[in-house]
């Protein structure tokens, strides 16, 4: 009898011990983020949320394309739930039928976010977690932009940097060189051609924002378009970089929370985006100046907004670029770029 | 002729093991390890290059080939790697020649001046161009101290920047072949061509090269695959503007997510490195 108590007890010990593996297993959630900013989305973002749901995160990072591929690879049996990516991208994942339908009854915070980021793809595939506006950093000490096609300007001949038309900073510098050089909305072959002409005069075409800044602290460049999530980089150095406040206006984008079809972790997955945009969160993630706010009811100090994309006045005057027309055009602006601009 | 005389390596046969078995199962892990996390992805990679809507076929290399841009990135890439091996068979003749004739210490001393930047992360070195051909760098402030130009001249992101990047970068790896092959030659035969009035032209192409060409297939294999296969210096010197087969292959694959072409441009890269060493092989080899 003995012996069968004692092998009852192993054995419910084994199974409790199975089901307490299984139970932190499914707790665990793989998600899928830019590379920029670890250590500060730990603090502010990955170990509150671990030390709230008692679950694990896993972190996958990467480029956009490196993360896409992942996700297209995967997609009979995934392995991120979760991930964040620029809404063109989402859009092109979700016409793949990659993406989950997000439950946003589930986001306590959703109401809270501007109306834009809402459902970003309209397909409710989406939710918008931060905007950016896109213009032109220089050196003020040498010079004044104040339009965008200044960039293609004598005077700024041989020390302007274009971003590259493969990067998601490349489509919006041609949508306002499009609008400064007076071409047809719909149509950037025209401006390409002009880039193309004066490709002898940019030192380069960047393809990361940390390229961007090395070479602007190098003096190799004194003007270049660039993302305000990568402005930080220019602030506290010995230079005197200004951002520009063009007459076409800034450009602006949106990176979205997007969650993988039939991954079997929504719910974690939807607890997890609920915190993130949540107002506690997005003002710890704005305070520490990694991304601007969604959610409208962030409030932070005239100080720390300077560095972000921050209130509804500037994000409601960011000219956007339709994710479905970078989809659209993307592969004959590449083709076009790499015939008369690379080569 | 005594088989055990030669030593067991040579003749085959097993003598620190039983049997020829044991000595293979020995090898077999490193063999495995090779086999399933070397070969066999590089393998599946490269198949994709033959791969066309789901049959084999050459299609991809068309493709790959009908692109004005790819076009021109391969001559650029088969140029700037045949100029750095030709010029430093050239700067690699004279150093070496220089260097075989000093005597021991300062031979030493020189020599290890050579090997020292083989040492140095490829890296570092190549950030170091970037100090020197800058805007502000060294090169631009003579020549505009000189009055040569009143402003700075544009020299990083250019062929140039490259080409003295990938030069700087295996220079060394010729001259070492260079002087190997040099330490060979009789110590006679070049002042028995000058006695007999040979001038140094006729002495270089006549004695000199001819006896030291084996040393310069293997620094002209060396440096020549380098250049063709080298990332770090192209990306930095050259950005996006001087693509090379090895940028856009990264290109390709980070940014385009063209596993295909990527696929395709390794199997180019590895075709002219082995076209390079066959080609140059039997130069060394043909009859003198």
């Amino acid at each position: 009898m003995k012996t069968l108590i004692l092998s009852t007890s192993a054995l419910a010990l084994g199974l409790a011990a199975s089901v307490s593996v299984a139970n932190a297993q499914d707790r665990t959630l793989t998600i899928s983020v830019y590379s920029f900013a670890q250590d500060a989305y730990k603090e502010a973002l990955y170990d509150p949320f671990e030390e709230i749901c008692g679950c694990e995160l896993v972190i996958e990072t990467g480029n956009s394309v490196e993360r896409m591929a992942k996700i297209e690879a995967n997609a009979a049996d995934p392995v991120i739930d979760m991930a964040v990516i620029s809404s063109h991208d989402a859009l092109a994942l979700a016409e793949q039928g990659l993406l989950a339908e997000i439950d946003t009854s589930a986001l306590s915070s959703h109401d809270l976010l501007y109306p834009s980021a809402q459902d970003p793809l309209g397909n409710g595939m989406a939710v918008g977690y931060t905007f950016y506006a896109s213009s032109i950093v220089y050196r003020s000490d040498l010079v004044t932009v104040e339009s965008w096609a200044d960039l293609l300007s004598p005077e700024l001949a041989g020390q302007v940097a274009l971003p590259n038309i493969t990067g998601t900073q490349g489509p919006l510098t041609l949508m306002m060189l499009n609008a400064a050089l007076d071409q047809d909305a719909g149509d950037f072959s025209p401006t390409i051609d002009s880039i193309g002409e004066s490709a002898d005069d940019i030192v380069t075409f960047y393809s990361r924002s940390s390229e961007l800044a090395q070479l602007m602290l190098q003096e190799e460049v004194i003007a270049a378009p660039v993302g305000r999530f990568a402005w930080s980089r220019f602030q506290d150095t010995p230079f005197p970089f200004a951002w520009a406040d063009p007459a076409e206006g800034q450009a602006g984008g949106m990176n979205v929370m997007i969650m993988t079809k039939d991954n079997g972790n929504e719910e974690l997955a939807l607890e997890f985006m609920d915190y993130w945009l949540s107002t506690e969160v997005q003002t710890r993630i704005a305070n520490a100046r990694i991304d601007s706010p969604a959610n409208m009811d962030v409030e932070v100090s005239d100080e720390i907004a300077e560095s972000l994309t921050y209130g509804a006045d500037l994000i409601n005057s960011l000219t956007i670029l339709p994710p479905e027309d970078i989809i659209a055009n993307r592969d004959a602006w590449v083709d076009q770029w790499n015939r008369t601009v690379i080569q | 002729m005594r088989r055990a005389a030669l030593p067991v390596a040579l003749t085959g046969q097993a003598g620190m093991f039983e049997n020829r078995r044991e000595g293979l199962a020995l090898a077999l892990p490193a063999a495995t390890f090779t086999l399933l996390v070397f070969l066999l992805p590089v393998a599946i990679f490269l198949s994709e290059a033959f791969r066309f809507e789901g049959s084999w076929s050459l299609q991809g290399y068309i493709q790959f080939f009908s692109e004005p841009l790819n076009q021109s990135v391969f001559f650029r890439t088969l140029r700037l790697g045949a100029l750095v091996a030709f010029t430093s068979a050239i700067i690699g003749y004279a150093a070496a020649f220089c260097i075989v004739n000093l005597d021991g210490k300062a031979r030493g001393q020189i020599f290890g001046l050579v090997v020292l930047p083989l040492m140095i992360s490829p890296v570092a070195r190549t950030y170091a161009w970037i100090v020197i051909l800058g805007r502000t760098g060294i090169v631009n402030d003579t020549i505009v101290g000189l009055g040569l130009s009143d402003t700075p001249i544009r020299l990083l992101f250019t062929e140039t920047a490259v080409f003295l990047g990938l030069l700087q970068l295996f220079l060394p790896l010729m001259i070492i072949s260079l002087v190997s092959a040099m330490e060979n030659l009789p110590r006679d035969v070049i002042p028995a061509a000058r006695v007999l009035g040979a001038n140094w032209f006729q002495v270089f192409t006549r004695i000199i090269l001819p006896l030291t060409r084996e040393g310069l297939v293997m620094g002209g294999t060396l440096v020549f695959t380098g250049a063709l296969t080298a990332y770090i210096t192209p990306a930095i010197l050259g950005g996006s503007k001087v693509l090379m087969l090895e940028t856009l292959l990264y290109q390709k694959v980070n940014v385009s997510n063209d596993f295909v072409s990527a696929s395709v441009i390794a199997m180019i890269l590895i075709v002219m490195s082995f076209s390079a060493n066959l080609l140059l092989k039997r130069i060394a080899t043909a009859r003198r």
